[in-house]
């Protein structure tokens, strides 16, 4: 919001030191603007003329500042009435429909047919050039700007529940309108002023460019534009004066423009360059965590940390994560949303944002470390030995390309075949993971298709090349629950045909005993337990595993949720970060907990891990 | 379908309106075309030869006689006769529009190729010093006014420097290379405020597409970087940009005025402010009546483009 | 054709001698192309009609007319070998012999009688209209010889034919599609951009023209113009913008050939408001500091006229009177008290913003006039508004600018002739019956010394009457290439006339 008023500022405070300046020109003594002195025509800068004099040898800067009082005036004024009239059309014509929408829209409609400088043309010709009808014009050419943004600000704005309210209590209309509707268009309007009004001075400064506008000796920037064009060989600067004024002018209009649509719509504020400046990423020092090399491991994760600077300070999103993934093993990653599941394996297939970066740790994929990988290097290994599956398949298909061209292009961005038998391998592909009619399916756009069916054409995506690991991001979140139980099969069954290794992503623990060998469950960014599945669910170390599992529907047992919710990264407590939500904390929690091995493969991120009997039984207790 | 004839319908009901109300607009200015004719130079014709013109023109005939002439003219697709030199409406359009539109397309692809990469780059770099001198240097152009940038580059690349002819026309067919060098000023200088708009919304398109889902996929599948972006970002941004772009192509029409006069291109805008001078009615309505046309033609053309770019729209 | 008076024998086929001195001896070997940059595309080239000075040079070169100018600006014979008038006030023309129409046919006494009936008839739309239906007789005794009667005698008829809007057309042609005999033909038309003329080679002058084909660009834009001429798109332009005059004159490559022959002018009305007075007229006239229009309007490119319009050099010149509307701001408060008005009045000029000389003439008298206290108000409408309320009386005080139709002081009676209809060009309902006398007498008079006092007289009504406030005149100037040769702007008001000259010109 900071940086949103500091852009405000700078165009606030040039228009209103114009405005100030056109106001108070009267008062500051300056030599008179029409005032002739043929004699030191086209004469430069001198004492008491410090901007020179013009054709006939008025004082430019004089000429300059009152030329601002003109254009001003005229914007202005013209804006102010094109506001009210087309605010009240367009409220008129929102609210009540019917014949007084008809009048105000489609008479809009009319004047919005006309280019604007041919409106322009004709109403000058009809009325004489002058002030009177530059404002006139210039109101009638910007009315049906505000009554189309009123009218639809209107229509959206009078089915909420606060108007249906008031109108429910009797309220008037003209009330209704003026206290509730009113104050709810009003930033879109305001927007539209500061639009209209840099375009009102552009035009206006056209017009009388043209001699059709404000008429002689009455300076205006584009008459003295106009004048100067003629003496361009002789005087240059003369030009360049009310060229600069008019530019700086529009410049500073359009400019709070934007401020203000940006101040009032946060969407496009979000979109408006308030990002953070990417960086190149870090490089750091190879070996300072020496390889360990797995036996049979095909993904060995240690100590992997992420970091996202942000306005409030670096936060860590990941923290100092480790785990290993066997060939054809499945692993899933348990956790509630923000315990850093998803950005873990990002940062394993180099996916993070801009402004993430992986900051420790490393990530041995048969042999290499990911995180030292060269995006190129890393591109490669991308959909051919690593692929993913992402959580929303409707929005992860391109809406603009057809789904077998989606599937081609992952193949042929690995392999140099050609395209016909790319094509075959997809509908192989589709074959395989169970689409109907694939032969048709392979032209059809992503939108025509439900939300399963999306699913399976991401998985034939992913598999297409073969990979050694496939990491699948919640791929049943999206999904109805009969959906849900298909893709989780046909993800089994993939599994073992291919023999790749899985990564599965999940909130909830009943899937995990389904599908996966090991569980790691995460916490608040933190590996909190982790261990084979079946041993994990029997008997859980970690209260927060004990409580995940209490929260899973069983026949006999209502479900318990969680109470509260997993802490923002900035603001994860000190010691164990699941304490504040724990029923078992007690002060040693208070400290830091290391991740503590138990044998058997389990490890527990816990400082009473050993002396709580925790798991479903433990709660019957 | 239906969509389609209920937009063509009030578009041409749109025209129509536009139509008449310059028709009467005109009639009720000031200024009589017979007597203007006759005082080219600022000479002082004959009264009766006057008359004489204006009978010869059928201007002594009452508004509503003229207006239904002009109607059933219309109504056959007769655009009716030049006042000035009795040279068919239709046959001029038919020589100047097509001058106009290839200035505004010249511009177009000139905003095109210079406003979506630069766009895009500026949006993969967001906050980088790129983004920050060209966001800058479109808001100047957004600014500068057109008469103002056109003269400054007369002066400059014409007259000073003589790189450039200062303006004028060469049919293409007589000397390409003359023609093309003719088009490239003024088609700069349309082109100035469309390479703004379209920078601007190009970079808050891919701004806004960058993130979403499928982008990601396009990487995890291990597309290279520019095949990213080529077919998974800036495809899918160029349909608000299109829309823009459209809109703006409308208000280019009539907005060729400034710079068809400041460089000397002979198409629609000369003989219309002409017309206007010298109150020559069916030439004025007739360019109105088709710059009216073309600008909602080029509307529903957009929506249509947009359809074809946004498969989504297509099937709604 | 005994009874051909001397005068008229003498002035017989001067440009045709000048012509065949250019091209002796040698066979003419003619130029290629020569590029001349127009100011305007002609409205329209019907041969009759005005449609202003564009379509008169254009006109000039594919039509061909009775009577020219020579190089000095007199009379000159063009169709006609010979010309001159008879005792009872009649006037004779004898035409070449050699003359074709681009159809092959000849030029005849007969097509000289269908353009001036064409020209008179009664739903005649051409400029010269009023003129030629004051003819009550014409007689055509052989195919050479055509004698005209007039209502009342004229001595300055041959200048009617002098008139760019006077091309003699073949009898036969159809409707819209005017037969000259100039000596270019319209090959082709790039419509509002640009024409190509090619040479007539059966043209009647012989040796001419000296350039094969001529290409009409227009640039409306005058810095554009100027700039076509110094990139070197252009051989030759006319109508040079003032500020940029000095810009040939420097440019060793180019030459500039000016003269003095339109002007700006103040119009009143005469029948209601401050104006009708003649004394507050007058006020007027010695109010404006006719130097400033010279700068601020034309770049110095101009000269004060504070008389009436009658150009410098011409017998009907007198310095005196040519200052009678000296600058004497005293003078002036003195005769608006005189009038009643002492410490002046409000009211609105009229004038046109779509020319910058009317825009910029208009603010230097609006300066001056409110130093003696009458303030003026600026209606500057578009062109055609401006017409419309001038020829309607819509207005007190106006400003305008024109060129007399040639230099004879009759030129000046479409200007100074108050009692005509009204029209934008001339003061509406002013009373100056005494000056419309003194024109009336001079156009009948055909003895050049008495037509000379009369003039003089009639400048003298009009310093009083002021029918019109003469401002400043104007420079004309034609820009061109040093390898242009040949080409003279003709003096005076006949400046706009001398796209004629292109026929004798050459490019080297």
């Amino acid at each position: 919001m900071r940086r949103l008023h500091a852009r405000l500022a700078l165009p606030a405070l040039l228009i209103l030191s114009l405005v100030v300046i056109a106001l108070a020109v009267p008062f500051l003594g300056l030599p008179n603007p029409v005032r002739q002195d043929i004699p030191n025509r086209l004469t430069g800068m001198a004492p008491g003329a410090p901007l020179g004099r013009d054709e006939f040898g008025r004082d430019v800067f004089s000429r300059l500042l009152w030329g601002a009082r003109t254009s001003l005036f005229v914007a202005f004024t013209a804006t102010t009435i094109a506001a009210l009239a087309g605010t009240l059309l367009g409220m008129l014509g929102g609210w009540f429909r019917g014949v007084a929408e008809f009048l105000s829209v489609r008479i809009a409609d009319v004047i919005l047919c006309f280019p604007p400088i041919l409106l322009a043309l004709l109403v000058v010709t009809i009325m004489g050039p002058g002030v009177a009808t530059l404002i006139l014009m210039l109101s009638v050419l910007y009315t049906p700007g505000f009554v189309r943004v009123a009218y639809g600000e209107v229509l959206s704005t009078r089915n909420q529940d606060f108007v249906t309210a008031m109108t429910a209590l009797g309220a008037t209309t003209p009330r209704i309108l003026a206290l509730t509707v009113l104050p709810n268009i009003a930033s879109p309007l305001l927007v539209q002023y500061s639009l209209t009004l840099g375009a009102a001075i552009v035009v206006e400064s056209g017009l009388s460019f043209l001699g059709l506008g404000v008429v002689p000796p009455t300076p205006s920037w584009g008459l003295m534009i106009r004048g100067a064009r003629a003496t361009m060989e002789q005087a240059p600067l003369l030009l360049l004066w009310p060229c600069l004024a008019l530019t700086v002018t529009i410049l500073a209009f359009n400019l709070l423009c934007d401020a203000l649509r940006d101040a009032f719509d946060p969407k496009s504020a979000a979109s408006v360059g308030t990002r953070p400046r990417p960086r190149l990423v870090d490089r750091f020092a190879p070996g300072l965590f020496p390889t360990r090399a797995d036996s049979g491991a095909i993904l060995s994760v240690r100590g992997l940390t992420v970091e996202i600077g942000t306005r409030r300070g670096v936060i860590r999103p990941v923290d100092d994560v480790s785990f290993t993934v066997g060939a054809g093993e499945t692993l899933a990653i348990v956790g509630e949303s923000g315990s850093g599941k998803s950005v873990t394996v990002t940062s394993l297939m180099g996916l993070l944002p801009a402004a993430a970066r992986p900051v420790a740790g490393e990530a041995v994929f048969e042999g290499h470390d990911l995180l030292r990988r060269s995006p190129d290097q890393l591109r490669a290994l991308r959909g051919a030995r690593l692929a993913m599956i992402p959580q929303d398949p409707m929005s992860s298909l391109n809406p603009v390309h057809k789904v077998g061209d989606q599937v081609v292009e992952a193949i042929l961005a690995h392999r140099s075949i050609a395209r016909p038998a790319a094509r075959a391998e997809a509908l192989a592909l589709f074959r395989r993971v169970g689409i109907a009619d694939p032969e048709r399916r392979l032209d059809a756009w992503p939108h025509e298709m439900s939300g399963g069916m999306r699913q399976r054409v991401m998985i034939a995506m992913a598999i297409a090349n073969r990979p050694a690991l496939l990491i699948a991001d919640e791929p049943t979140t999206a999904l109805d629950v009969t959906m849900q139980a298909q893709i989780l099969d046909l993800l089994a069954d993939l599994r073992r045909e291919t023999g790749s290794a899985l990564i599965f992503i999940t909130h909830s623990l009943g899937v995990v005993a389904e599908i996966a060998d090991t569980v790691m469950v995460m916490y608040a960014g933190q590996v909190v337990e982790q261990g084979p599945v079946a041993s994990v669910f029997a008997a859980p170390f970690h209260p927060y595993t004990a409580a995940l599992l209490a929260a899973v529907p069983q026949d006999d047992a209502a479900p318990e949720p969680i109470p509260g919710a997993v802490p923002p990264p900035h603001r994860f407590p000190q010691g164990c970060r699941f304490a504040p939500r724990c029923g078992h904390a007690q002060p040693p929690c208070g400290e830091a907990q290391p991740l503590r091995h138990f044998g058997n493969g389990r490890e527990v991120r816990c400082a009473r891990a050993g002396d709580l009997r925790l798991g479903r039984a433990a709660h019957d207790a | 379908m239906a969509y389609l004839v209920g937009r063509i319908a009030s578009s041409v009901v749109l025209a129509f309106a536009v139509a008449t109300i310059v028709f009467l607009a005109l009639h009720l200015v000031p200024g009589d075309p017979a007597e203007l004719l006759l005082s080219t130079g600022g000479i002082s014709p004959d009264p009766a030869a006057v008359a004489e013109l204006r009978e010869r023109l059928g201007l002594d005939r009452p508004l509503h006689v003229q207006y239904l002439g002009f109607l059933t003219g219309l109504l056959r697709g007769d655009l009716g006769r030049s006042l000035v030199d009795d040279y068919s409406v239709a046959a001029e359009i038919a020589l100047r529009l097509p001058r106009t539109l290839e200035l505004i397309a010249a511009g177009t692809i000139i905003a095109l190729a210079v406003g979506v990469p630069a766009g895009t780059y500026a949006a993969v770099h967001a906050g980088g010093a790129f983004d920050r001198i060209m966001s800058g240097v479109m808001a100047l152009l957004m600014a500068v006014p057109v008469f103002v940038l056109g003269t400054l580059l007369i002066l400059l690349l014409a007259q000073t420097l003589k790189l450039m002819p200062a303006g004028g026309f060469v049919p293409f067919w007589r000397d390409p290379g003359q023609h093309l060098l003719l088009l490239s000023l003024p088609a700069l200088v349309i082109g100035k405020g469309l390479v703004a708009i379209v920078f601007r919304m190009t970079r808050a398109s891919v701004l806004d597409i960058l993130p979403r889902d499928h982008v990601r996929t396009a990487r995890a599948k291990g597309l290279a970087e520019g095949r990213v972006l080529r077919a998974h970002v800036v495809r899918n941004a160029f349909g608000p940009v299109l829309t823009v772009l459209g809109l703006h192509m409308g208000s280019l029409l009539g907005g060729t005025v400034l710079v068809e006069y400041v460089f000397n291109w002979p198409g629609l805008s000369t003989p219309l402010i002409r017309a206007v001078e010298g109150r020559d009615y069916p030439m004025v309505v007739g360019i109105v009546l088709t710059v009216s046309g073309l600008f909602l033609l080029i509307n529903l053309v957009v929506d249509l483009l947009y359809a074809a770019l946004d498969p989504r729209v297509r099937a709604g | 054709m005994t009874n051909l008076t001397r005068r008229g024998l003498v002035k017989s086929g001067l440009g045709l001698l000048a012509a065949c001195g250019l091209t002796s001896g040698v066979e003419a070997q003619r130029a290629k192309l020569l590029r001349f940059g127009l100011s305007a595309w002609p409205p329209n080239l019907q041969p009759w009609v005005s449609t202003g000075a564009s379509a008169g040079t254009v006109k000039m070169l594919i039509h061909s007319r009775l009577i020219g100018y020579d190089r000095a600006g007199n009379l000159a014979g063009e169709l006609a070998e010979s010309f001159g008038h008879e005792a009872d006030g009649a006037w004779v023309f004898r035409l070449v012999p050699n003359a074709v129409f681009h159809n092959g046919e000849p030029v005849t006494s007969a097509d000289v009688r269908h353009t001036i009936e064409q020209i008179g008839g009664e739903r005649s739309t051409a400029y010269m209209r009023a003129q030629f239906q004051s003819v009550s007789r014409i007689e055509t005794p052989d195919a050479r010889t055509i004698r005209i009667h007039t209502k009342e005698p004229v001595a300055t008829l041959p200048t009617w034919f002098g008139n760019y809007n006077m091309p003699i057309v073949w009898r036969g042609s159809p409707a819209n599609e005017p037969v000259g005999c100039g000596a270019y033909r319209l090959e082709s038309q790039e419509r509002g951009t640009s024409l190509d003329l090619v040479a007539f080679d059966r043209y009647f002058r012989a040796g001419l023209p000296r350039i094969e084909r001529l290409r009409l660009v227009v640039y409306a834009d005058e810095n554009l113009r100027f700039a076509a001429l110094k990139s070197g798109d252009m051989d030759m332009i006319e109508y040079v913008p003032w500020q940029s005059m000095s810009g040939v004159e420097s440019d060793p490559r180019l030459r500039l050939d000016t003269q003095y022959g339109p002007f700006m002018d103040i119009l009143f009305n005469g029948t209601k408001g401050p104006f009708a007075d003649a004394r507050i007229r007058r006020a007027v006239a010695h109010a404006v500091k006719r130097e400033d229009i010279v700068q601020a309007a034309f770049f110095g490119r101009g000269r004060p006229l504070e008389g009436v319009p009658i150009v410098e050099g011409t017998p009907w010149w007198d310095a005196e009177l040519s200052k009678g509307w000296r600058y004497d701001p005293a003078e002036a408060k003195r005769l608006l008290a005189a009038a009643g008005a002492p410490n002046g009045f409000q009211t609105v000029m009229l004038g046109t913003a779509q020319f910058g000389m009317h825009k910029d003439t208009a603010e230097v008298v609006q300066q001056h006039l409110a130093a003696i206290g009458i303030q003026c108000e600026l209606r500057l409408p578009d062109w055609s508004t401006r017409v419309r309320l001038g020829t309607t009386g819509q207005y007190e005080i106006a400003i305008h600018g024109v060129s007399a139709d040639n230099n004879d002081p009759d030129g000046l009676t479409v200007i100074m002739d108050t009692s005509l209809s009204p029209t934008h060009g001339r003061s509406f309902g002013v009373q100056a019956p005494r000056t419309i006398d003194l024109l009336a007498r001079g156009r009948a008079e055909f003895d050049e010394t008495k037509r000379v006092a009369i003039y003089k007289d009639m400048q003298r009504a009009a310093l009083e009457e002021v029918p019109l406030v003469g401002l400043a005149w104007r420079a004309q100037g034609y820009g061109m290439d040093r390898r242009v040769t040949g080409f003279t702007n003709i003096p005076g008001a006949l400046s706009t006339s001398s796209g004629f000259m292109l026929t004798e010109t050459t490019i080297a």
